[in-house]
């Protein structure tokens, strides 16, 4: 059973209109594995990671979490049928998603933020929820903002914040959407310690980042990413050492100056 | 400007204007009921995703909003009764037509409160796992209702004035019962001013209410 990776995309294509966005990625994320997934911007990265917990549709391929396809099931012939809503937020509920623009609940505090989950897709206790919450907001180190509202914090808290309330629905798997990219430099730092910390206790993670320094040292593999398709996915020292592909090269040339 | 006012004679029938603010009241909660009720139903629909959903709500707001209110008002006490066979009372149709007519502006300002809320927050709702339901109540609703207060309140106190044409329809409320009053009395003068006082006396409160909210919440900011 823990044999099977995570997360397994197939033949996925995803179209906007008549722009092609996906045209046709397979990849799987192992058990614990830290992916991170880089290119220009365009390359359909970011497109790709919303539709691993579905919040947007692709039109033909799949992805299997944890052995189960997401969005469809398929009928008795076979076909690719709309999944239910319930089954869709079952599966979206195992994922922890981080944006790139925090999106934290603005009328709520940062405690409120993360037992939200809990409380209203669990349903747990409100002293359990809390409880929980507070293990997590100590664990991002915003124990003293705790009753704060997000605009009262730095970008860097609210990033923080926003990962406590994707773990507080204990997620198999986080999901990161250029986490970093909203960020002012010198806060950038605090993030990503967050990040690294949760890859080393063994979290499954799918990152899309232009921190390329993240990609060499946290990830297990990095993939390339250009005009919908998959140009390399290799570990970090070959994508940043020896790249095959020379779209890569010519990728990290531009992004490392 | 050698009009002398007569405002004994006003306190003398103040019974007529307390009549008549009751029933302009009764005529503004029942309009209220019906035209936030229904105007949130449309609201939400004329946001779905589903055109079956949508349509029928764009085209009823549409309807409402490029017909003159007056018209729908007469059409619903002396059409509406032919058609369906059943004959509403005179308030009872005055509440159900500015209700039905508020509805559609109640359904715009629900609508751009929705639209206001950035996306990011519904894909935040939803990557923790929550329903539409749970997201429009929790998270999407909550923070609109903020944004709608101000438009809301213009519109409330425009429901108030658009009650003074269930004269049209024989309403005792305050402008027939000023009607009837300079009928008796001939001193139109002072019995509108009166009128427009009470009109600004019952609408203010709702208008500074408003204000000292959004001053709150943006502070809260």
């Amino acid at each position: 059973m823990s044999e099977t990776p995570l997360i397994q995309v197939r033949g996925l294509h995803k179209k906007f209109g008549k722009l092609e966005v996906l045209r046709g990625v397979s990849f799987e994320v192992k058990r614990g594995e830290v992916l991170a997934i880089i290119g220009p911007s365009g390359s359909g990265k970011s497109t790709l990671l919303r539709c691993l917990n579905f919040l947007e549709q692709y039109e033909a391929g799949e992805v299997l979490f944890d052995n189960t396809l997401v969005g469809y099931r398929k009928d008795a012939a076979g076909r690719m049928m709309p999944d239910s809503e319930r089954n869709i937020r079952r599966v979206r509920a195992r994922m922890g998603m981080v944006f790139q623009s925090f999106n934290l609940f603005p009328h709520k505090t940062v405690l409120e933020n993360v037992i939200e989950g809990p409380l209203v897709v669990q349903r747990a206790p409100r002293a359990e929820a809390e409880e929980r919450g507070r293990a997590l907001i100590a664990r991002v180190g915003l124990t003293d903002k705790l009753a704060s509202y997000p605009a009262k914090l730095s970008g860097g808290q609210q990033q923080r914040a926003a990962i406590a309330r994707a773990l507080a629905m204990q997620p198999a798997a986080m999901l990161f959407d250029e986490p970093t990219s909203a960020l002012d430099p010198e806060l950038v730092g605090e993030v990503l310690e967050v990040m690294q910390a949760l890859a080393a206790e063994g979290m499954t993670m799918v990152v899309v980042t232009h921190e390329m320094g993240f990609a060499r040292q946290v990830a297990d593999r990095v993939m390339m990413m250009d005009r919908g398709e998959i140009v390399e996915l290799a570990p970090p020292a070959q994508i940043f050492g020896a790249p095959e592909s020379p779209r890569t090269a010519e990728f990290l040339r531009r992004v490392l100056h | 400007m050698n009009y002398s006012w007569q405002w004994q004679l006003i306190w003398d029938y103040r019974q007529v204007f307390v009549r008549g603010v009751e029933v302009t009241v009764i005529l503004t909660c029942w309009a209220l009921l019906i035209g936030m009720a229904l105007g949130l139903l449309l609201g939400l629909m004329r946001s779905s995703r589903l055109a079956a959903l949508r349509m029928p709500a764009a085209i009823y707001i549409d309807v409402f909003r490029a017909t003159p209110i007056l018209v729908q008002l007469v059409w619903i006490y002396y059409a509406l009764p032919i058609l369906l066979g059943v004959q509403m009372g005179n308030i009872a149709s005055a509440s159900v037509g500015i209700g039905l007519h508020s509805a559609a502006y109640i359904a715009e300002i629900f609508r751009a409160g929705i639209a206001s809320i950035d996306r990011g927050q519904s894909d935040a709702a939803k990557s923790i796992g929550m329903g539409y339901g749970q997201a429009m109540r929790r998270i999407i609703l909550p923070q609109a209702v903020r944004r709608m207060v101000p438009p809301f309140i213009n519109e409330f106190a425009t429901l108030m004035k658009l009650t003074t044409l269930g004269s049209v329809l024989a309403v005792n409320e305050l402008l027939h019962e000023a009607e009837n009053l300079i009928n008796s009395t001939y001193r139109p003068l002072e019995v509108y001013t009166v009128v427009a006082v009470v009109f600004g006396l019952l609408i203010y409160p709702f208008i500074w209410l408003s204000q000292r909210l959004e001053h709150r919440w943006n502070k809260h900011k």
